[in-house]
């Protein structure tokens, strides 16, 4: 016992089982700074040691009981009073007492949900963690220790592709294709733009991925719009009839799975946003929604040819799809009659792009007015 | 090691290095001026990072070779060079980019095979530095595991759409070619399904490289202000090789047979070529593929070859390119004959000419805006090549003819003038087969070569006529039949005829000799052998040489005349039967064309024929001879009395009267007479006494030595009539008023008298021709010293000299005896 009853008398040590091969994740933290937590799926347990031991070999630790905790908690920036935990679950693991020597107790947290997946933001984070609190008269003594959480999704049953067609009247029209609507995080987006109309003189075409993270509700509502990669996709000024291929490989980028309004306190979505410019700088855009989900780790046999020709072969399939035109989506959907919040874009739709007509560089992403479309 | 993976920290990582130089925005080409820099700028960047990338390749360090690697091609987005300067750059890069390709090729054999770097590369964020090395990095792939080769040819050709920037593309896809060119499948497509790939896969492959280059290059013309069109086509220019390359690609393919050129490679061009719909590029593409495909190619795919050449653009040499082709395969067919190959069994299989004349005919009926000077030149080349693979088909020069005439008649171009363009081509094609042959009777044969001359004007045709006539002397050819000569003639219309269309302007005299006198020497190349056929040639040349009206006539009729006299002879050496008859009527038609030139009121020319054709006359000796010789001689006179007026012509004309009629020997007394009589009297009439007394001591000698048959043929010798004559001639000398030419008379009288005194004629005695160098003597003094006196003075020294000559020759000095000198 210290002399003021400050100080730590005791340290905890967690332990969680398995911790030496179980796989880890690599987790932003508020800072910036990516650190590596052990990694954990929805419905597994979560089992381990805590240790404690006292500082002072032979002097003893009262305390009024000694418990952990699995808590997996949003926090918003803004709000830093407040932590909303969707989850906690409490384990007694000792009663009010005293403790003479170093102690281990073992608990276990037995299929324990967890129904989200670590998230880390611009204005709120989403984390899991245990806490083992020692309650004392005065200070209780606490230790925390951060899990990182995936939530794995099978194959989406419907995936449509992406089809629309875009344009400015007498000006510019084109037709554009993703192959899909939902995306692994590993996935390859392949797609290509026709050129049905080409008044403009185009200087250069790219493909931006956004996340935007919106938080809160009603009038506190915050976004937050990141552009996460932008790829070029075309160089130079396209004639009528040019089709420009699309591929992008996703798994360089630090993407997350798409979240929607995880408990009532945020989302987070991805959007592609196809950017034509001129040459006054002018910029021609349209935002595509995309789903973004993580698919389990299967261990596939490495195979040379599949990996080098990722994309190649669905980027046929575009071109041919285009030639065919009115035949229709190259999935067949059985499941028709299934209510569906995607947009199913059996006839092609045709929107307006949206136009800036900003000088800014390309990077000050302020400028421009995503949140029209909202 | 064994293979490794790419881990995804390496693709985030790669993908995060280029979020930083995306957005820069390329201006506008450079001012020259400043190229230099520029060109030296990044020549400097790509140096220092090729150093920091092969450094990291010898450390080992893949991840950061590629990073420089990426940074030394970033510099390939500029705008800023032209295609020299770029090209400059691109080479500098290429050639850095080659370590980086053997690095890896070098590793992967080593069994260290990185598999995710085809998909690693494809983070680079910008698409030019990304396509570079996507191309490398399958360049490596395919070299060291040919099952991907089908579809990572695909892949990247299909990939490189993404940069449609012309020069940046054309370079891009460049790169492509390049790298690709070994490594092309180039097996039969037996197998289509081998991931390998076929022959088929390599043609589709640069077909589809080769479309999209050609669209680029296209779309430069388009780009930019129009008052730089000139700029921009030299820069188009200078890169067309770059789009050529494809098409040379194409002809290396081994496994390309005909038919798979017929059904795959050329139609692909072609439709490729004619849809852009550019000049420039469909001039340059066609070129490339007559030159970089083999003849015997070629030689089978004509009809479409040629088929499209009609669809091509208006601003297109069409011309040109047929003609290149034209050349090319005559050369081939050439070639063929020597060799005797089985090239020249295919030429016999193509109907090569047929099929050039079907499709040029086409052309030109397709092509409205082509320029009738191009139609022609189109022709000029059927025509050589039919010359050169056919040289002994002459009718497939009269079809080139024929549709030549078929076309002007068609377009309604009539008097083509003789400067244009058109004319010329024109000149040129007819030139073609006289030079070839050296034959005017060849020309002659081609039935719609004088239809063709037509359309000519007239200085058109008529310097071509000269042409045609310097041809047909130079060469020597002789006409042999009527027929020829009345084709040959007609053809030569501008020369023969008086201009009916008549141009304004003075007719040039000299240069109108010059043409008559070609002619006329033309007119003795009409000759055949058989004297019945000759005079046939005769006459109708002289119906066709009569139009020509006086100014031509008396260039064109004489030969005429002088060939019909020789034909006399020959009647006469031949004495064949009814050779009187002949004779008579080419004197006949002898008499009838120096008519026509009476008619064309020439006289002394006339004259002369007359005389001459009595003399031939003379000589014949045909029967009835003389009442002919008679009608010449007096229509000689009557032209004498009639027409010729100056005295000096006159003179000439009675001294060659005299002379004629004391050759001729056929006259009786009651002809030779008058005749003669005529002459002294026509003589003593001349106007001038000068003349008179050279006149009449002229006369003098018809009384000596002509003949008649009076005397037998022999010599008159009329001794009196002599003396007569110079008696009046030293009468009339004397009423000269002026001395030296009195003198001078004189002077040659006595030499008649001198004449006549040797040649025995009792008449001349000593004393007479003492009397007359007396007087000359007495006369002389009152000379003034001049040059015509010097002369005077000389002929009578000479004149003294031979008397004194004579006396002294011991026999004949006698006669001479009592003279004075």
């Amino acid at each position: 016992m210290s002399f003021f009853g400050f100080g730590q008398s005791a340290e905890i040590d967690i332990y969680l089982d398995g911790q030496e091969t179980r796989k880890t994740a690599e987790v932003k933290t508020e800072d910036g700074k990516k650190e590596r937590f052990l990694l954990y799926y929805d419905g597994e347990t979560i089992s381990g040691k805590v240790n404690v031991s006292l500082k002072k070999p032979g002097s003893k630790l009262e305390h009024q009981g000694i418990k952990v905790e699995f808590i997996g908690q949003i926090e918003l920036y803004y709000d830093r009073g407040n932590h909303y935990e969707f989850s906690s679950v409490v384990k007694e693991l000792a009663r009010p007492g005293e403790m003479i020597a170093h102690t281990s107790y073992p608990f276990e947290f037995s299929n324990v949900e967890k129904p989200f997946e670590v998230y880390t933001g611009g204005n709120v984070r989403l984390r899991y963690f245990l806490r083992v609190t020692i309650a004392r008269r005065l200070a209780d003594i606490v230790k925390e220790l951060d899990v990182a959480v995936h939530t794995l999704c099978s194959y989406p049953e419907m995936n449509n592709s992406i089809k629309m067609e875009v344009g400015i009247e007498d000006c510019l029209h084109i037709e554009f294709e993703y192959n899909k609507s939902k995306y692994h995080l590993k996935d390859v987006i392949v797609g290509k733009i026709y050129f049905l109309l080409v008044r403009i003189k185009i200087k250069h075409m790219e493909i931006a991925i956004i996340k935007r993270e919106t938080t809160g509700s009603g009038p506190n509502t915050f976004t937050d719009n990141v552009t996460i990669a932008k790829y070029e996709i075309m160089d130079g000024a396209p004639v009528r009839g040019e089709s420009i291929p699309i591929r992008v490989f996703l798994a360089g980028y630090d993407l997350t799975p798409t979240m929607r309004d995880i408990n009532k306190k945020f989302s987070v979505r991805y959007f592609l946003n196809l950017v034509l410019m001129d040459t006054e700088d002018r910029r021609y855009f349209k935002q595509q929604e995309i789903t973004l989900w993580r698919k389990g780790d299967v261990l596939r046999k490495p195979n040379l040819h599949s990996t080098i020709m990722a994309g190649t072969q669905s980027l046929e399939n575009t071109a041919n799809a285009y030639k065919e035109e009115n035949t229709g989506e190259n999935n067949q959907n059985v499941d028709q009659e299934e209510e569906n919040d995607e947009q199913v874009n059996k006839p092609l739709i045709k929107e307006d792009f949206t136009r800036s007509q900003s000088t800014d560089k390309l990077n000050n992403e302020v400028a421009d007015p995503f949140s029209q479309d909202v | 090691m064994g293979s490794a993976a790419v881990p995804d920290i390496w693709k985030i990582e790669f993908a995060s290095f280029f979020a930083d130089f995306l957005p820069n925005t390329p201006p506008q080409i450079s001012p020259v001026e400043d190229q230099e820099r520029y060109l030296h700028e990044a020549l400097g960047k790509v140096k220092a990072q090729a150093f920091h990338m092969k450094r990291a390749l010898d450390k080992n360090k893949l991840m950061d070779a590629l990073k420089d690697a990426s940074l030394m091609l970033v510099e390939l987005r500029t705008s800023l060079l032209s295609p020299k300067s770029y090209y400059e750059l691109y080479m500098a890069i290429t050639n850095e980019l080659r370590h980086l390709e053997l690095y890896l090729v070098d590793e992967f054999e080593k069994g260290r095979k990185v598999q995710d770097l085809y998909e690693l590369v494809q983070y680079a964020g910008n698409i030019v530095p990304r396509l570079y090395l996507l191309i490398t990095v399958g360049l490596v792939y395919i070299k060291t595991n040919t099952s991907l080769r089908r579809d990572l040819l695909k892949d990247l050709v299909e990939m490189c759409r993404g940069v449609q920037h012309p020069l940046r593309g054309l370079f891009l896809r460049n790169y492509l070619l390049q790298c690709t060119r070994n490594i092309l499948p180039d097996a039969p497509d037996i197998d289509t399904d081998s991931p390998e790939g076929t022959v088929k896969d390599s043609v589709d492959f640069v077909l589809m490289n080769f479309a999209e280059m050609n669209k680029l290059w296209v779309r430069m013309q388009h780009q930019g202000h129009s008052r730089e069109r000139q700029h921009r086509e030299r820069e188009r220019e200078e890169l067309r090789i770059l789009v050529g390359t494809n098409l040379v690609r194409l002809s290396q393919l081994e496994s390309v047979t005909l038919e798979k050129y017929q059904k795959l490679v050329l139609p692909g061009i072609l439709e490729q070529v004619v849809s852009c719909r550019d000049a420039i590029a469909q001039e340059y593409l066609m070129e490339c593929i007559i030159q970089v495909f083999p003849d015997e190619f070629h030689i089978q795919t004509l009809n479409p070859f040629l088929k499209s050449c009609a669809e091509l653009d208006q601003g297109v040499n069409v011309k040109n390119i047929v003609i290149s082709l034209m050349e090319r395969l005559a050369a081939f067919s050439q070639r063929a004959d020597n060799l005797d190959s089985e090239g020249g069994n295919i030429l016999k299989e193509v109907e090569l000419f047929e099929v050039f004349s079907e499709q040029v005919s086409s052309i030109i009926a397709n092509r409205q805006y082509l320029p009738p000077e191009d139609m022609v030149a189109l022709q000029v080349a059927l025509i050589n090549l039919a010359l050169k693979c056919y040289p002994d088909r002459i009718d497939y020069i009269d079809k080139v003819m024929l549709s030549s005439v078929e076309m002007f008649q068609r377009l309604g171009l009539e008097h083509l003038e003789y400067h244009s363009s058109v004319a010329k081509e024109l000149q040129k094609l007819l030139k073609i087969p006289l030079d070839t042959y050296n034959d005017i009777l060849v020309v002659l044969k081609l039935k719609h070569y004088a239809g063709l001359m037509q359309h000519l004007d007239y200085n058109g045709r008529k310097s071509l006529s000269i042409y045609i006539l310097n041809n047909a002397l130079e060469n020597e050819i002789i006409i042999p039949s009527p027929d020829e000569t009345e084709q040959a003639l007609t053809l030569l219309n501008t020369l023969v005829a008086e201009k009916s269309e008549n141009p304004v302007g003075e007719i040039d005299m000299e240069e109108l000799a010059e043409e008559q006198c070609l002619l006329a020497r033309f007119v003795h190349q009409l000759q055949s052998n058989v004297p019945d056929e000759q005079y046939t040639i005769l006459t109708m040349a002289k119906k066709i040489l009569v139009t020509g009206g006086p100014l031509r006539t008396k260039y064109t009729l004489p030969p005429l005349i002088f060939q019909a006299y020789q034909l006399a002879y020959k009647y006469k050496n031949l004495r064949e039967e009814k050779w009187d008859k002949k004779c008579t009527k080419i004197f006949q038609f002898c008499h009838q064309t120096i008519t026509a030139l009476v008619k064309a009121e020439l006289a002394e020319l006339p004259l002369r024929l007359f005389l001459q054709g009595a003399l031939a006359i003379d000589q014949i000796g045909f029967d009835n001879h003389e009442t002919v010789a008679y009608e010449f001689m007096s229509q000689a006179f009557s032209l004498y009395e009639d027409e010729i007026s100056d005295s000096k012509a006159q003179l000439a004309a009675i001294t060659l009267i005299v002379g004629t009629l004391e050759q001729i020997s056929c006259f009786s007394e009651e002809n030779s007479d008058p005749l003669r009589t005529q002459c002294a009297l026509a003589a003593s009439k001349l106007l001038k006494k000068p003349d008179q007394c050279r006149g009449v001591a002229t006369c003098s000698h018809l009384f000596w030595s002509g003949k008649s048959l009076a005397s037998n043929k022999e010599e008159t010798h009329d001794a009196k009539r002599v003396i007569e004559c110079l008696k009046k001639g030293l009468r009339i000398a004397k009423q000269c008023m002026d001395v030296s030419v009195q003198v001078q008379l004189f002077v040659e009288l006595l030499n008649h008298y001198i004449y006549f005194f040797e040649k025995g004629n009792e008449e001349v005695t000593v004393e007479i021709l003492n009397q007359v160098i007396k007087k000359i003597k007495e006369e002389k003094p009152n000379l003034e010293s001049s040059d015509e006196t010097e002369q005077i003075t000389k002929h009578f020294n000479n004149t003294l000299e031979h008397i004194r000559a004579r006396l002294e020759s011991p026999d004949e000095g006698l006669i001479y005896k009592g003279i004075e000198i």
